[in-house]
Protein backbone atom coordinates (compact mmCIF):
# COMPACT_ATOMS: atom_id res chain seq x y z
CA UNK A 1 0.00 0.00 0.00
CA UNK A 2 1.28 3.51 -1.04
CA UNK A 3 2.69 5.10 1.49
CA UNK A 4 1.12 8.62 2.90
CA UNK A 5 1.41 9.05 6.54
CA UNK A 6 0.41 12.39 6.33
CA UNK A 7 -2.70 12.75 4.78
CA UNK A 8 -3.33 9.97 7.76
CA UNK A 9 -4.98 11.33 11.27
CA UNK A 10 -1.56 11.29 13.48
CA UNK A 11 0.02 7.98 15.19
CA UNK A 12 2.80 8.40 18.36
CA UNK A 13 6.18 8.20 17.17
CA UNK A 14 7.01 4.30 18.51
CA UNK A 15 11.02 5.06 19.29
CA UNK A 16 13.03 2.06 20.38
CA UNK A 17 16.21 1.78 22.77
CA UNK A 18 18.33 -0.34 22.37
CA UNK A 19 21.84 -1.81 23.49
CA UNK A 20 23.68 -3.53 26.35
CA UNK A 21 23.22 -3.65 29.81
CA UNK A 22 23.58 -0.91 31.79
CA UNK A 23 25.13 1.12 29.01
CA UNK A 24 22.43 3.97 30.80
CA UNK A 25 19.36 3.01 28.23
CA UNK A 26 16.63 3.77 31.42
CA UNK A 27 18.60 6.75 32.09
CA UNK A 28 18.86 8.45 29.02
CA UNK A 29 14.61 7.63 28.64
CA UNK A 30 14.10 9.09 31.94
CA UNK A 31 16.54 12.33 30.83
CA UNK A 32 14.39 12.66 27.43
CA UNK A 33 11.34 12.55 29.57
CA UNK A 34 12.40 14.96 31.99
CA UNK A 35 14.06 17.06 29.46
CA UNK A 36 10.39 16.69 26.81
CA UNK A 37 7.51 15.70 29.02
CA UNK A 38 6.27 19.46 29.74
CA UNK A 39 6.21 19.70 25.52
CA UNK A 40 4.86 16.19 24.46
CA UNK A 41 2.95 13.11 25.42
CA UNK A 42 5.03 10.11 26.12
CA UNK A 43 4.37 6.71 26.86
CA UNK A 44 7.00 3.97 27.71
CA UNK A 45 7.29 0.67 27.72
CA UNK A 46 9.99 -1.78 29.15
CA UNK A 47 11.31 -5.16 27.71
CA UNK A 48 13.09 -6.99 31.17
CA UNK A 49 14.66 -10.00 31.42
CA UNK A 50 13.21 -11.09 34.85
CA UNK A 51 12.05 -8.49 36.99
CA UNK A 52 10.30 -4.88 36.19
CA UNK A 53 13.23 -3.12 37.19
CA UNK A 54 13.47 -0.65 34.69
CA UNK A 55 9.68 -0.08 35.06
CA UNK A 56 9.97 0.67 38.69
CA UNK A 57 13.36 2.88 38.07
CA UNK A 58 11.42 5.17 35.69
CA UNK A 59 8.48 5.09 37.93
CA UNK A 60 10.48 6.88 40.88
CA UNK A 61 12.54 9.04 38.92
CA UNK A 62 9.12 10.47 38.59
CA UNK A 63 9.82 12.17 35.06
CA UNK A 64 6.45 10.89 34.22
CA UNK A 65 2.99 9.29 35.54
CA UNK A 66 3.62 5.95 36.27
CA UNK A 67 0.59 4.69 34.48
CA UNK A 68 2.36 5.83 31.74
CA UNK A 69 5.32 3.86 32.42
CA UNK A 70 4.80 -0.46 31.39
CA UNK A 71 6.74 -3.45 31.67
CA UNK A 72 6.81 -6.14 29.08
CA UNK A 73 8.23 -9.69 29.50
CA UNK A 74 10.56 -11.41 27.17
CA UNK A 75 10.05 -14.43 28.43
CA UNK A 76 14.02 -14.97 28.76
CA UNK A 77 14.28 -13.84 25.05
CA UNK A 78 14.23 -10.34 24.43
CA UNK A 79 15.52 -10.19 21.23
CA UNK A 80 12.85 -12.22 20.18
CA UNK A 81 10.23 -9.91 22.19
CA UNK A 82 11.83 -6.85 20.09
CA UNK A 83 11.97 -8.56 17.12
CA UNK A 84 10.44 -11.86 16.09
CA UNK A 85 7.95 -11.86 17.29
CA UNK A 86 6.87 -8.50 18.85
CA UNK A 87 3.49 -9.34 19.90
CA UNK A 88 3.66 -8.39 23.44
CA UNK A 89 5.66 -5.19 22.41
CA UNK A 90 2.45 -4.06 19.74
CA UNK A 91 -0.16 -5.01 22.22
CA UNK A 92 1.87 -2.82 24.96
CA UNK A 93 2.33 -0.04 22.64
CA UNK A 94 -1.47 0.23 21.03
CA UNK A 95 -2.70 0.06 24.64
CA UNK A 96 -0.60 2.66 25.95
CA UNK A 97 -1.69 4.72 22.58
CA UNK A 98 -5.58 4.28 23.13
CA UNK A 99 -5.41 4.90 26.53
CA UNK A 100 -3.91 8.39 26.49
CA UNK A 101 -4.63 9.34 22.97
CA UNK A 102 -3.43 10.87 21.44
CA UNK A 103 0.17 10.11 22.51
CA UNK A 104 3.53 12.09 20.70
CA UNK A 105 5.78 9.76 21.42
CA UNK A 106 6.40 6.24 22.94
CA UNK A 107 9.66 5.17 24.16
CA UNK A 108 10.36 0.96 24.19
CA UNK A 109 13.34 0.15 26.09
CA UNK A 110 14.44 -3.54 25.20
CA UNK A 111 15.98 -5.65 27.51
CA UNK A 112 20.01 -4.74 27.82
CA UNK A 113 21.50 -7.83 26.37
CA UNK A 114 23.97 -7.55 23.82
CA UNK A 115 25.55 -5.75 20.53
CA UNK A 116 22.95 -7.82 18.05
CA UNK A 117 19.54 -7.44 19.19
CA UNK A 118 17.93 -4.52 17.48
CA UNK A 119 14.16 -3.73 17.20
CA UNK A 120 11.85 -4.64 14.24
CA UNK A 121 10.54 -1.87 12.56
CA UNK A 122 7.34 -3.59 12.64
CA UNK A 123 7.09 -2.55 16.32
CA UNK A 124 9.22 1.08 15.91
CA UNK A 125 9.72 3.97 13.86
CA UNK A 126 13.18 4.02 14.86
CA UNK A 127 15.61 3.56 17.04
CA UNK A 128 18.67 4.82 19.74
CA UNK A 129 21.48 2.50 20.46
CA UNK A 130 23.38 3.35 23.23
CA UNK A 131 27.20 2.63 24.15
CA UNK A 132 28.80 4.02 27.11
CA UNK A 133 32.36 4.73 27.59
CA UNK A 134 32.65 2.34 30.80
CA UNK A 135 32.24 0.01 28.50
CA UNK A 136 35.84 0.52 26.40
CA UNK A 137 36.71 3.01 23.40
CA UNK A 138 36.33 0.30 21.32
CA UNK A 139 33.62 -1.27 21.25
CA UNK A 140 32.39 1.44 18.38
CA UNK A 141 35.27 -0.23 15.93
CA UNK A 142 33.59 -3.65 16.68
CA UNK A 143 29.97 -2.69 14.64
CA UNK A 144 26.80 -4.66 14.44
CA UNK A 145 23.67 -3.96 13.27
CA UNK A 146 22.68 -1.30 15.88
CA UNK A 147 25.80 0.39 15.95
CA UNK A 148 26.18 0.50 12.35
CA UNK A 149 22.48 1.70 11.11
CA UNK A 150 20.30 2.58 14.59
CA UNK A 151 18.76 5.98 13.83
CA UNK A 152 21.16 7.43 16.43
CA UNK A 153 23.85 5.60 18.08
CA UNK A 154 24.64 7.35 21.80
CA UNK A 155 27.93 7.40 23.20
CA UNK A 156 26.90 7.41 26.77
CA UNK A 157 28.29 8.73 30.17
CA UNK A 158 30.96 10.88 28.65
CA UNK A 159 31.83 12.36 32.60
CA UNK A 160 33.20 8.98 33.05
CA UNK A 161 35.69 9.65 30.48
CA UNK A 162 38.62 10.72 32.27
CA UNK A 163 38.02 7.25 34.88
CA UNK A 164 38.32 4.32 32.16
CA UNK A 165 40.52 6.01 30.27
CA UNK A 166 38.54 6.64 27.09
CA UNK A 167 39.18 9.24 24.33
CA UNK A 168 35.74 10.17 23.76
CA UNK A 169 36.63 12.76 20.49
CA UNK A 170 38.45 8.86 19.18
CA UNK A 171 35.36 7.14 20.17
CA UNK A 172 32.85 8.99 18.49
CA UNK A 173 35.08 9.57 15.17
CA UNK A 174 35.48 5.39 15.41
CA UNK A 175 31.77 5.19 15.68
CA UNK A 176 30.80 7.81 12.55
CA UNK A 177 33.25 5.98 10.28
CA UNK A 178 31.40 2.79 11.64
CA UNK A 179 28.15 4.50 10.32
CA UNK A 180 29.32 6.03 7.59
CA UNK A 181 28.06 9.11 8.89
CA UNK A 182 24.97 8.85 10.34
CA UNK A 183 24.68 10.37 13.60
CA UNK A 184 26.43 9.63 16.68
CA UNK A 185 25.71 11.65 19.90
CA UNK A 186 28.08 11.76 23.21
CA UNK A 187 25.80 12.10 25.94
CA UNK A 188 25.83 12.65 29.71
CA UNK A 189 23.01 13.21 31.92
CA UNK A 190 25.16 16.06 33.46
CA UNK A 191 25.92 17.66 30.61
CA UNK A 192 23.28 19.94 29.42
CA UNK A 193 24.78 20.95 25.80
CA UNK A 194 25.02 17.14 24.95
CA UNK A 195 20.90 17.20 26.49
CA UNK A 196 20.02 19.65 24.15
CA UNK A 197 21.52 17.89 21.27
CA UNK A 198 19.47 15.21 22.41
CA UNK A 199 16.21 16.64 22.87
CA UNK A 200 16.88 18.64 19.28
CA UNK A 201 17.44 15.27 17.09
CA UNK A 202 14.48 13.89 18.78
CA UNK A 203 12.47 16.44 18.07
CA UNK A 204 13.50 17.27 14.10
CA UNK A 205 12.95 12.50 13.98
CA UNK A 206 9.61 13.57 15.51
CA UNK A 207 9.04 16.79 13.35
CA UNK A 208 9.69 14.60 10.03
CA UNK A 209 7.55 11.46 11.29
CA UNK A 210 4.28 13.92 11.68
CA UNK A 211 5.55 15.19 7.83
CA UNK A 212 5.49 11.41 6.65
CA UNK A 213 9.15 12.48 5.52
CA UNK A 214 10.42 9.76 8.32
CA UNK A 215 10.73 6.47 6.57
CA UNK A 216 11.97 3.34 9.33
CA UNK A 217 14.86 1.56 8.57
CA UNK A 218 15.64 -2.01 9.70
CA UNK A 219 19.48 -2.01 10.79
CA UNK A 220 19.31 -5.66 9.99
CA UNK A 221 19.82 -9.02 12.05
CA UNK A 222 23.64 -10.01 12.82
CA UNK A 223 26.48 -7.94 12.04
CA UNK A 224 27.93 -10.42 9.23
CA UNK A 225 24.89 -10.88 7.37
CA UNK A 226 23.94 -6.45 6.45
CA UNK A 227 24.07 -5.44 3.00
CA UNK A 228 24.78 -1.66 3.85
CA UNK A 229 26.50 -1.14 0.95
CA UNK A 230 23.29 -1.87 -0.94
CA UNK A 231 20.60 -0.80 0.54
CA UNK A 232 22.67 2.76 0.46
CA UNK A 233 21.95 2.43 -3.92
CA UNK A 234 18.73 0.17 -3.62
CA UNK A 235 16.46 1.13 -1.20
CA UNK A 236 13.93 -1.38 -2.37
CA UNK A 237 16.19 -4.17 -0.67
CA UNK A 238 14.02 -6.70 -0.16
CA UNK A 239 14.22 -8.38 3.05
CA UNK A 240 13.43 -6.30 5.44
CA UNK A 241 10.85 -4.40 3.58
CA UNK A 242 8.78 -7.71 2.47
CA UNK A 243 9.66 -8.72 6.50
CA UNK A 244 8.40 -5.23 7.60
CA UNK A 245 5.25 -6.05 5.77
CA UNK A 246 4.27 -9.66 6.94
CA UNK A 247 4.06 -8.31 10.00
CA UNK A 248 2.53 -4.81 9.61
CA UNK A 249 -0.41 -6.09 7.53
CA UNK A 250 -3.34 -3.28 7.60
CA UNK A 251 -5.73 -5.67 9.37
CA UNK A 252 -2.95 -5.97 12.19
CA UNK A 253 -4.24 -2.82 13.57
CA UNK A 254 -6.74 -2.46 15.93
CA UNK A 255 -7.07 1.33 15.99
CA UNK A 256 -9.25 2.62 12.75
CA UNK A 257 -7.57 5.78 13.38
CA UNK A 258 -4.48 4.28 12.73
CA UNK A 259 -2.66 5.53 9.86
CA UNK A 260 0.70 3.98 8.74
CA UNK A 261 2.08 1.03 10.36
CA UNK A 262 5.61 1.16 11.26
CA UNK A 263 7.65 0.26 8.41
CA UNK A 264 5.45 0.09 5.81
CA UNK A 265 7.31 2.67 3.51
CA UNK A 266 7.60 -0.06 0.41
CA UNK B 1 -1.93 -13.05 0.63
CA UNK B 2 -4.22 -15.21 3.10
CA UNK B 3 -3.73 -19.29 1.93
CA UNK B 4 -7.27 -19.99 0.12
CA UNK B 5 -7.38 -23.68 0.82
CA UNK B 6 -4.76 -25.38 2.72
CA UNK B 7 -5.83 -28.56 3.94
CA UNK B 8 -6.53 -29.11 8.07
CA UNK B 9 -3.36 -30.74 8.88
CA UNK B 10 -1.52 -27.54 7.52
CA UNK B 11 -2.93 -25.60 9.35
CA UNK B 12 -2.73 -27.20 12.37
CA UNK B 13 1.33 -27.71 11.79
CA UNK B 14 1.20 -23.16 11.16
CA UNK B 15 -0.79 -22.99 14.66
CA UNK B 16 1.77 -25.52 16.83
CA UNK B 17 4.64 -24.10 15.55
CA UNK B 18 6.61 -22.45 18.51
CA UNK B 19 8.14 -20.26 15.57
CA UNK B 20 4.71 -18.32 15.10
CA UNK B 21 5.22 -14.97 16.28
CA UNK B 22 1.70 -14.63 18.27
CA UNK B 23 3.79 -13.85 21.63
CA UNK B 24 3.54 -17.64 23.31
CA UNK B 25 6.82 -17.70 24.23
CA UNK B 26 6.76 -16.33 27.59
CA UNK B 27 4.56 -19.34 28.65
CA UNK B 28 5.88 -22.60 30.80
CA UNK B 29 2.11 -24.03 31.85
CA UNK B 30 3.22 -22.78 35.25
CA UNK B 31 6.48 -25.45 34.94
CA UNK B 32 8.74 -22.82 36.41
CA UNK B 33 7.16 -22.37 39.42
CA UNK B 34 6.26 -26.28 39.90
CA UNK B 35 10.28 -26.73 39.51
CA UNK B 36 10.98 -24.25 42.42
CA UNK B 37 8.52 -25.75 44.42
CA UNK B 38 9.97 -29.44 44.54
CA UNK B 39 8.72 -31.17 41.39
CA UNK B 40 11.36 -33.34 40.52
CA UNK B 41 12.81 -33.07 36.96
CA UNK B 42 11.72 -37.07 36.30
CA UNK B 43 8.15 -36.10 36.94
CA UNK B 44 7.49 -33.88 34.09
CA UNK B 45 5.68 -36.12 31.84
CA UNK B 46 3.52 -37.17 34.37
CA UNK B 47 2.82 -33.76 35.39
CA UNK B 48 2.04 -33.05 31.48
CA UNK B 49 0.13 -36.08 31.55
CA UNK B 50 -1.97 -34.34 34.24
CA UNK B 51 -2.41 -31.45 32.40
CA UNK B 52 -3.84 -33.40 29.81
CA UNK B 53 -6.38 -34.84 32.09
CA UNK B 54 -7.55 -31.43 33.17
CA UNK B 55 -6.74 -28.12 31.96
CA UNK B 56 -6.07 -29.40 28.51
CA UNK B 57 -9.52 -31.54 28.69
CA UNK B 58 -11.14 -27.53 29.58
CA UNK B 59 -8.89 -26.07 26.46
CA UNK B 60 -9.99 -28.23 24.31
CA UNK B 61 -13.42 -28.38 24.90
CA UNK B 62 -13.52 -24.38 24.82
CA UNK B 63 -12.17 -24.70 21.70
CA UNK B 64 -14.46 -27.18 20.09
CA UNK B 65 -17.54 -25.28 21.03
CA UNK B 66 -16.12 -22.34 20.02
CA UNK B 67 -15.62 -23.73 16.55
CA UNK B 68 -19.09 -25.01 16.52
CA UNK B 69 -20.35 -21.80 18.15
CA UNK B 70 -18.57 -19.78 14.96
CA UNK B 71 -19.38 -22.20 12.17
CA UNK B 72 -23.11 -21.74 13.37
CA UNK B 73 -22.75 -17.97 12.82
CA UNK B 74 -21.28 -18.54 9.49
CA UNK B 75 -24.40 -20.96 8.73
CA UNK B 76 -26.72 -18.51 9.99
CA UNK B 77 -25.29 -16.01 7.57
CA UNK B 78 -25.95 -19.03 4.80
CA UNK B 79 -22.52 -19.47 4.24
CA UNK B 80 -22.62 -23.20 5.70
CA UNK B 81 -20.72 -25.09 8.11
CA UNK B 82 -16.78 -26.30 7.93
CA UNK B 83 -16.26 -29.36 6.10
CA UNK B 84 -14.91 -32.36 8.18
CA UNK B 85 -12.10 -32.30 5.14
CA UNK B 86 -11.27 -28.83 4.20
CA UNK B 87 -12.35 -24.99 4.39
CA UNK B 88 -15.87 -24.38 3.07
CA UNK B 89 -16.81 -21.84 0.74
CA UNK B 90 -15.07 -18.57 1.09
CA UNK B 91 -17.66 -15.73 2.26
CA UNK B 92 -17.00 -12.53 4.76
CA UNK B 93 -17.31 -14.43 8.19
CA UNK B 94 -19.19 -11.93 10.82
CA UNK B 95 -18.78 -14.49 13.60
CA UNK B 96 -15.32 -13.33 14.03
CA UNK B 97 -13.90 -12.45 17.60
CA UNK B 98 -14.30 -8.06 17.24
CA UNK B 99 -16.77 -8.12 15.33
CA UNK B 100 -20.76 -7.02 15.68
CA UNK B 101 -22.39 -10.55 12.88
CA UNK B 102 -23.71 -13.60 14.19
CA UNK B 103 -21.56 -15.53 16.22
CA UNK B 104 -20.08 -12.94 18.32
CA UNK B 105 -22.46 -13.48 21.18
CA UNK B 106 -22.35 -17.17 20.80
CA UNK B 107 -18.47 -16.83 20.95
CA UNK B 108 -18.75 -14.77 24.20
CA UNK B 109 -20.78 -17.58 26.01
CA UNK B 110 -18.28 -19.77 25.52
CA UNK B 111 -15.38 -17.50 26.58
CA UNK B 112 -17.63 -17.12 29.82
CA UNK B 113 -17.82 -20.89 30.03
CA UNK B 114 -14.00 -21.11 29.72
CA UNK B 115 -13.63 -18.18 32.51
CA UNK B 116 -15.73 -20.67 35.06
CA UNK B 117 -13.71 -23.40 34.20
CA UNK B 118 -10.64 -21.69 34.82
CA UNK B 119 -10.73 -20.47 38.30
CA UNK B 120 -7.06 -19.20 38.57
CA UNK B 121 -6.74 -15.86 37.89
CA UNK B 122 -3.56 -15.79 36.26
CA UNK B 123 -4.31 -18.41 34.17
CA UNK B 124 -7.14 -16.13 32.73
CA UNK B 125 -4.96 -13.63 32.38
CA UNK B 126 -2.53 -15.30 30.11
CA UNK B 127 -5.28 -16.88 28.40
CA UNK B 128 -6.58 -13.59 27.06
CA UNK B 129 -3.06 -12.62 26.66
CA UNK B 130 -2.38 -15.44 24.32
CA UNK B 131 -5.74 -15.17 22.57
CA UNK B 132 -5.02 -11.42 21.48
CA UNK B 133 -1.63 -12.29 19.96
CA UNK B 134 -3.69 -15.16 18.06
CA UNK B 135 -6.31 -13.06 17.08
CA UNK B 136 -3.86 -10.30 16.11
CA UNK B 137 -2.39 -13.17 13.39
CA UNK B 138 -6.19 -14.14 12.35
CA UNK B 139 -6.86 -9.93 11.52
CA UNK B 140 -3.53 -10.28 9.45
CA UNK B 141 -3.84 -13.84 7.68
CA UNK B 142 -8.34 -14.27 7.61
CA UNK B 143 -8.65 -10.51 6.95
CA UNK B 144 -12.45 -11.35 5.62
CA UNK B 145 -13.53 -12.78 8.61
CA UNK B 146 -11.21 -11.05 11.25
CA UNK B 147 -11.97 -7.31 10.87
CA UNK B 148 -9.94 -4.57 12.66
CA UNK B 149 -11.08 -3.82 16.21
CA UNK B 150 -12.92 -1.10 16.75
CA UNK B 151 -11.06 0.72 19.84
CA UNK B 152 -11.70 -1.70 22.74
CA UNK B 153 -12.94 -5.00 21.30
CA UNK B 154 -13.79 -7.90 23.33
CA UNK B 155 -10.60 -10.13 24.45
CA UNK B 156 -11.10 -13.29 23.58
CA UNK B 157 -9.07 -16.40 25.49
CA UNK B 158 -6.86 -18.57 23.24
CA UNK B 159 -8.96 -21.50 23.22
CA UNK B 160 -12.02 -19.39 21.72
CA UNK B 161 -9.97 -17.59 19.06
CA UNK B 162 -8.38 -21.14 17.81
CA UNK B 163 -12.09 -22.20 17.49
CA UNK B 164 -13.30 -18.95 15.58
CA UNK B 165 -9.85 -19.52 13.50
CA UNK B 166 -10.70 -23.45 12.79
CA UNK B 167 -14.16 -22.56 11.85
CA UNK B 168 -13.33 -20.08 9.16
CA UNK B 169 -9.95 -21.91 8.20
CA UNK B 170 -11.13 -25.12 7.91
CA UNK B 171 -9.68 -27.28 11.00
CA UNK B 172 -11.34 -30.33 12.12
CA UNK B 173 -12.44 -30.88 15.68
CA UNK B 174 -10.46 -33.46 15.84
CA UNK B 175 -7.39 -31.85 14.68
CA UNK B 176 -8.15 -28.44 16.84
CA UNK B 177 -8.12 -31.51 20.19
CA UNK B 178 -4.49 -32.35 19.15
CA UNK B 179 -2.99 -29.09 18.51
CA UNK B 180 -4.72 -27.80 21.71
CA UNK B 181 -2.87 -30.89 23.22
CA UNK B 182 0.40 -30.71 21.45
CA UNK B 183 0.85 -27.27 22.21
CA UNK B 184 -0.11 -27.51 25.71
CA UNK B 185 2.64 -30.15 26.02
CA UNK B 186 5.46 -28.64 23.93
CA UNK B 187 5.01 -25.35 25.96
CA UNK B 188 5.69 -27.45 29.36
CA UNK B 189 8.68 -29.46 27.13
CA UNK B 190 10.02 -26.36 25.85
CA UNK B 191 10.07 -24.37 28.79
CA UNK B 192 12.04 -27.36 30.90
CA UNK B 193 14.79 -27.26 28.12
CA UNK B 194 15.68 -23.42 29.71
CA UNK B 195 14.67 -24.14 33.29
CA UNK B 196 16.82 -27.63 33.52
CA UNK B 197 17.79 -28.65 29.94
CA UNK B 198 18.48 -32.35 30.80
CA UNK B 199 18.68 -34.45 27.83
CA UNK B 200 16.71 -31.86 24.90
CA UNK B 201 15.64 -34.93 23.01
CA UNK B 202 14.17 -36.72 25.80
CA UNK B 203 11.60 -33.93 25.94
CA UNK B 204 10.42 -34.58 22.51
CA UNK B 205 9.41 -37.92 23.78
CA UNK B 206 7.73 -36.68 26.41
CA UNK B 207 5.46 -34.61 24.48
CA UNK B 208 4.70 -37.56 22.16
CA UNK B 209 3.69 -39.39 25.60
CA UNK B 210 1.70 -36.41 26.49
CA UNK B 211 -0.40 -36.37 23.21
CA UNK B 212 -0.91 -40.08 23.37
CA UNK B 213 -2.41 -40.00 26.89
CA UNK B 214 -5.22 -37.29 25.64
CA UNK B 215 -6.02 -39.53 22.50
CA UNK B 216 -8.71 -41.58 24.20
CA UNK B 217 -10.69 -38.29 25.36
CA UNK B 218 -10.00 -36.85 21.09
CA UNK B 219 -13.76 -38.84 20.07
CA UNK B 220 -15.54 -37.33 22.84
CA UNK B 221 -14.16 -33.68 22.94
CA UNK B 222 -14.30 -33.49 19.62
CA UNK B 223 -18.57 -33.88 19.73
CA UNK B 224 -19.14 -31.10 22.21
CA UNK B 225 -21.22 -28.65 21.26
CA UNK B 226 -22.53 -26.88 23.77
CA UNK B 227 -21.03 -24.74 26.44
CA UNK B 228 -22.48 -26.33 29.07
CA UNK B 229 -21.14 -29.61 28.05
CA UNK B 230 -17.45 -28.35 28.61
CA UNK B 231 -15.72 -30.55 30.40
CA UNK B 232 -15.09 -28.94 33.94
CA UNK B 233 -11.83 -30.87 35.25
CA UNK B 234 -10.38 -29.01 38.08
CA UNK B 235 -6.88 -29.14 38.98
CA UNK B 236 -5.59 -27.54 42.05
CA UNK B 237 -2.72 -27.88 42.47
CA UNK B 238 -1.48 -26.66 38.63
CA UNK B 239 -3.55 -23.77 39.66
CA UNK B 240 -1.90 -23.14 42.96
CA UNK B 241 1.57 -23.33 40.87
CA UNK B 242 0.25 -21.03 38.08
CA UNK B 243 -0.71 -19.06 40.63
CA UNK B 244 2.58 -19.10 42.24
CA UNK B 245 4.24 -18.33 38.62
CA UNK B 246 2.45 -15.08 38.59
CA UNK B 247 4.16 -13.75 41.39
CA UNK B 248 7.50 -15.30 40.96
CA UNK B 249 10.23 -12.75 41.73
CA UNK B 250 13.09 -13.03 38.84
CA UNK B 251 10.91 -15.46 36.70
CA UNK B 252 12.08 -16.47 33.27
CA UNK B 253 8.17 -17.31 31.84
CA UNK B 254 5.51 -15.18 32.29
CA UNK B 255 2.84 -17.99 33.29
N1 LIG C 1 28.29 8.72 35.27
C1 LIG C 1 27.19 8.48 34.59
N2 LIG C 1 26.47 7.40 34.91
C2 LIG C 1 25.34 7.17 34.21
C3 LIG C 1 24.91 7.99 33.14
N3 LIG C 1 23.76 7.47 32.63
C4 LIG C 1 23.49 6.36 33.36
N4 LIG C 1 24.43 6.17 34.31
C5 LIG C 1 24.48 5.09 35.31
O1 LIG C 1 24.69 3.86 34.65
C6 LIG C 1 24.04 2.81 35.36
C7 LIG C 1 23.15 2.04 34.44
O2 LIG C 1 22.14 2.91 33.95
P1 LIG C 1 20.74 2.42 33.42
O3 LIG C 1 20.05 3.61 32.86
O4 LIG C 1 20.05 1.60 34.43
O5 LIG C 1 21.24 1.48 32.24
P2 LIG C 1 20.38 0.50 31.30
O6 LIG C 1 21.05 0.46 30.00
O7 LIG C 1 18.97 0.89 31.34
O8 LIG C 1 20.58 -0.88 32.06
P3 LIG C 1 19.81 -2.26 31.82
O9 LIG C 1 18.36 -1.90 31.61
O10 LIG C 1 20.05 -3.04 33.06
O11 LIG C 1 20.43 -2.86 30.62
C8 LIG C 1 23.30 3.46 36.50
O12 LIG C 1 24.06 3.35 37.66
C9 LIG C 1 23.19 4.90 36.07
O13 LIG C 1 23.10 5.80 37.14
C10 LIG C 1 25.71 9.14 32.83
O14 LIG C 1 25.43 9.92 31.92
N5 LIG C 1 26.84 9.32 33.57
MG1 LIG D 1 17.31 -0.24 31.80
Amino acid sequence: MPDTPHTHPYRSLRLGVAGPVGTGKSSLIATLCRALAAEIEIGVITNDIYTDEDARFLRSAGVLDPARIRAVETGACPHTAIRDDVTANLAAVEEMEEEFSPLDLVLVESGGDNLTATFSPALVDAQIFVLDVAGGGDVARKGGPGIARADLLVVNKTDLAPYVGVDVAQMVADAESAREGAPVLALSRSDAASVAALRSWLLGLLAAHRDGAHEPQDPGPMAPHFHAEDDEHDHSHGESHDHAHDYEHPHDHEHPHEPVPAGSGA
Amino acid sequence: MPPTAVPSVSLAMLLADSRLPVGAHVVSGALEAALLDGLPREQVGAYMRARMATIVQVEAGTAVVARQAAAAGRAARGTGAPGEDGPDADAPGADAPGSDGLGAAALAEVARAWEARTPARPQREIGIALGDGLARLARTVWPEAFPARAGRGPHLPRPVVLGAIAAHAGLTAVDLVRLVAYDDAQTVASALLKLEPGDPLAAAGLVLEACAALEPSVPELSRLTSPTAIPAAGAPQIEEWATAQSVLPRRLFRA
